[in-house]
């Protein structure tokens, strides 16, 4: 499946429709998104936010992360499923959390981050492009 | 000693003064919803050991097994922090193992609800795999 994409949270307060491809789809187990995801990594695609519509209140909470950038986290304040994460360091894209999305997408993750962190019984796909801790920045565009 | 814990902005914190009864994997549809599109890592504890301190939020719903379950999470930060079966009575409380200061404290020991995962899913095979809940048909070993 292609764009659009759509997406719920578990009690249907917050759905959100996305017109366009991700940029990256990345697992992250930083000790931060353990915590947040119930104990495994995130599963995190990278979206333009001028290609989302968000209907349903969010709400958002954000830290100082360890790379100095301002990170926020996006959930549903009337069940709690984890929606967006947002970083101070690419203000017009958002994450997406993969198991907010609807239904048969075929977006998987293709890269495994911070796995410095991961728990020894973590089970990381051999296939994933994989990073102890934070990738390299893209190449700038001449 | 006890076992302690807290959520992403350290607004809620956990004590539990008893020891695991098990740890799985949960890969139900609503789980992957809590858990960011991984499995949500559950440590069992008896209800009675767990204690949190903290302002929590609550939804009960109907889970997949067909139980009502109430799950709670930080109204602050949105981290998720449990999930305790509210009918039948009884069953131990599934405290989200991302929330213990020793993650690790217990090794996942079986899968469930395998049928929902999505295909890129990694499992241990090594470790029972169940279609459902624990009483639903066990995956054959592929290999
Ligand atoms: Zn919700
Ligand atoms: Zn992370
Ligand atoms: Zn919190
Ligand atoms: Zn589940």
């Amino acid at each position: 499946m292609t764009a659009p994409y759509s997406g719920s949270c578990n009690c249907g307060a917050v759905t959100v429709t996305i017109s366009a491809e991700p940029v990256w789809v990345r697992q992250c187990w930083c000790g931060q998104c353990q915590k947040a995801a119930a104990g495994s990594a995130t599963n995190n695609a990278l979206f333009a936010t001028d290609a989302m519509t968000v209907n349903g209140d969010v709400a958002w909470k954000g830290y100082t992360a360890a790379s100095g950038n301002t990170v926020e986290q996006g959930f549903c304040p009337s069940c709690g499923t984890p929606i967006f994460g947002r970083n101070s360091s690419r203000p017009s894209s958002w994450v997406v959390r993969l198991g907010f999305l609807d239904g048969d997408h075929d977006l998987k993750p293709t890269t495994a981050i911070w796995l410095e962190e991961a728990p020894e019984w973590a089970m990381i796909d051999p296939a994933l492009e994989q990073f102890t801790r934070q990738p390299p920045p893209p190449p700038q565009a001449p | 000693m006890p076992h302690t814990g807290q959520c992403l902005c350290g607004q809620v914190r956990l004590t539990v003064d008893g020891e695991p009864l098990g740890a799985r994997s949960c890969w139900c549809r609503d789980c992957q919803r809590i858990a960011s599109g991984s499995a949500t890592v559950n440590v069992l504890f008896p209800e009675e050991a767990v204690h949190y301190e903290g302002e929590i939020s609550t939804i009960r719903m109907t889970a997949d097994s067909g139980n009502t379950v109430e799950r709670g999470f930080c109204p602050q930060c949105g981290a998720q922090l449990y999930s305790k079966t509210i009918e039948p009575a009884g069953m131990p409380m599934r405290v989200r193992a991302g929330t213990l200061d020793d993650p690790e404290l217990m090794a996942p020991s079986a899968t469930i609800f395998v049928d929902s995962a999505p295909a890129w899913a990694v499992m241990d095979t090594t470790l029972p795999r169940y279609s459902r809940g624990l009483d639903s048909p066990l995956l054959e070993e592929s290999a």
